[in-house]
């Protein structure tokens, strides 16, 4: 299954082609989409440390659909990233590290949407639990970076 | 994608703009100490300005010494060790600079934010731009000595004596070698630039579509709290990409990606320099639509810096880095 991947017309394109818009055009969409996760991301763990209090909590609700777009788009990328080099990308335990900490990211920002933003308008109270979820979300965002980032280095 | 220029041209541009962080700073810490005499405010919003261009001016200077470097290789009447003194000496002068620049960035935010600039940033960028005067003054001292044969030997020794002063306190060379024969190093600056880049990226965003019109409901001065945050990731990338540069300039010397990518990064350095000061947007109150500057002024910081991470991507692609 995963060597049929590799074999695939697809990916004969994606990593045989030279063209500048096969495999370089991908990857860079892919870092655009986290680019944009993964800043948004940081910007709401940050105002829910307590930078830039001034900003309404509820006028940074539409970065959670800024957010979902990039997470699409990294979907659809890394999908074809993944179908290019799939027996590597399969057995890679560095990969499978990946894909759990882009899900708990994943999962701190519904989190973070459902317990601050999904309730009564401002004002609202941003207690401990939220605050510790907001330096999780930091944390495993900044772990997904990495590990994807060596994803290049790591065999 | 046809190249920009050659190493001859690069070379050129070295000359053209090596003088620019002597005069420049000598001129900042003159209206400094102008403001001070004249205890005016708005000449020192001018100098700290001043201080803040010519720091990002000089980051094509360094690249550009790297490409003439290359291209002076070989040539008669070089005198190479003069070539390594002044590296060193340019590099540890670059840092001095950045550091110098990154203060007068914080005195002007600090400025916008309440309305006058403190003594304590004021007296800090005064001191360090002392201090890079006389770097940046000694490093083009000893770039003198590469090669001019009408103050080449004779009377003429050199201000620093000789070819190469006494053991430098920073070295490339050094530098390089860390990098390259440590595995670990390259592939953790690799990561660290991402993160930089993803925090750099989520402030720009922000402020600037709140400039541009999408998110509405925040007043520009709210969203200014950030900019410190954008500055800190420009950090961590400023200083994970000098060691790439460091450690493989040839790789980026005539890489045109690498180029297109120094020219857009000094153009969204003028514009985050616009953001921080920018008296229209600062009035602006949560749900009030920018002016026509204001929305130009976000949507060109938003596709330069997109413009940054694509040819900063791109640099394996189009040009020819790892």
């Amino acid at each position: 299954m995963l060597a049929s991947l590799d074999q695939s017309a697809f990916s004969q394109w994606l990593l045989g082609s030279n063209s500048i818009w096969a495999y370089p055009t991908v990857l860079t969409l892919h870092t655009f989409g986290m680019m944009v996760l993964v800043g948004a991301a940081l910007m709401i763990d940050l105002r829910l440390l307590g930078f830039g209090r001034a900003i309404p909590l509820g006028s940074m609700r539409r970065l959670f659909g800024v957010m979902w777009g990039a997470f699409w788009l990294n979907l659809v990328t890394g999908t074809m990233l993944f179908i290019a080099d799939a027996t590597k990308r399969a057995t890679q335990p560095l990969f499978i590290v990946k894909l759990a900490l882009v899900a708990l990211g994943v999962v701190t920002i519904v989190m973070i949407k459902r317990s601050l933003f999904d309730g009564p308008a401002e004002p609202v109270v941003i207690d401990g639990p939220a605050r510790r979820l907001a330096i999780i979300s930091l944390l495993v965002w900044c772990a997904a970076v990495t590990s994807g980032r060596l994803l290049a280095y790591v065999g | 994608m046809p190249n920009l220029a050659n190493l001859a041209d690069l070379a050129h541009v070295h000359l053209l703009v090596n003088h620019f962080p002597t005069i420049g700073t000598i001129l900042g810490l003159g209206l400094l100490l102008m403001s001070l005499v004249r205890k005016s405010d708005h000449i020192k919003k001018v100098g700290f300005e001043v201080i803040f261009l010519i720091a990002l001016l000089t980051l094509p200077v360094y690249v550009s010494g790297q490409a003439a470097a290359e291209a002076l290789k070989g040539q008669p009447g070089v005198a190479a060790a003069a070539i390594v003194a002044h590296n060193d000496a340019a590099l540890g002068s670059f840092i001095m600079m950045e550091i110098t620049g990154f203060f007068a960035w914080l005195a002007l935010w600090r400025m916008r934010r309440i309305g006058r600039p403190t003594n304590g940033l004021t007296y800090t960028v005064l001191v360090l731009s002392v201090l890079t005067v006389a770097a940046v003054a000694r490093a083009s001292n000893i770039g003198g000595d590469i090669r001019h044969p009408e103050i080449e030997g004779g009377q003429y020794s050199g201000l620093f004596g000789v070819g190469a002063p006494s053991a430098p306190f920073l070295s490339a060379a050094a530098i390089k070698d860390f990098v390259l024969q440590h595995p670990f190093v390259w592939p953790t600056c690799e990561t660290l630039h991402f993160i930089g880049m993803s925090l750099m990226f989520g402030v720009l965003m922000i402020v600037n579509l709140r400039l541009v019109g999408f998110l509405r409901g925040m007043s520009f001065a709210s969203v200014h709290r950030l900019l410190p945050f954008g500055l800190m990731g420009f950090g961590i990338n400023f200083i994970t990409g000098m060691f790439f540069f460091i450690a493989a300039s040839e790789q980026y010397t005539q890489n045109v990606a690498f180029h297109y990518k120094m020219i857009l990064l000094e153009l969204a350095g003028i514009n985050y320099l616009v953001l921080t000061v920018y008296d229209e947007a600062w009035s602006l109150p949560a749900s009030a639509d920018a002016p026509l500057s204001g929305k130009l002024l976000g949507a060109s910081a938003l596709v330069l810096s997109v413009g940054v991470m694509y040819f900063g991507r791109m640099l394996p692609f189009i040009g020819n880095a790892f």
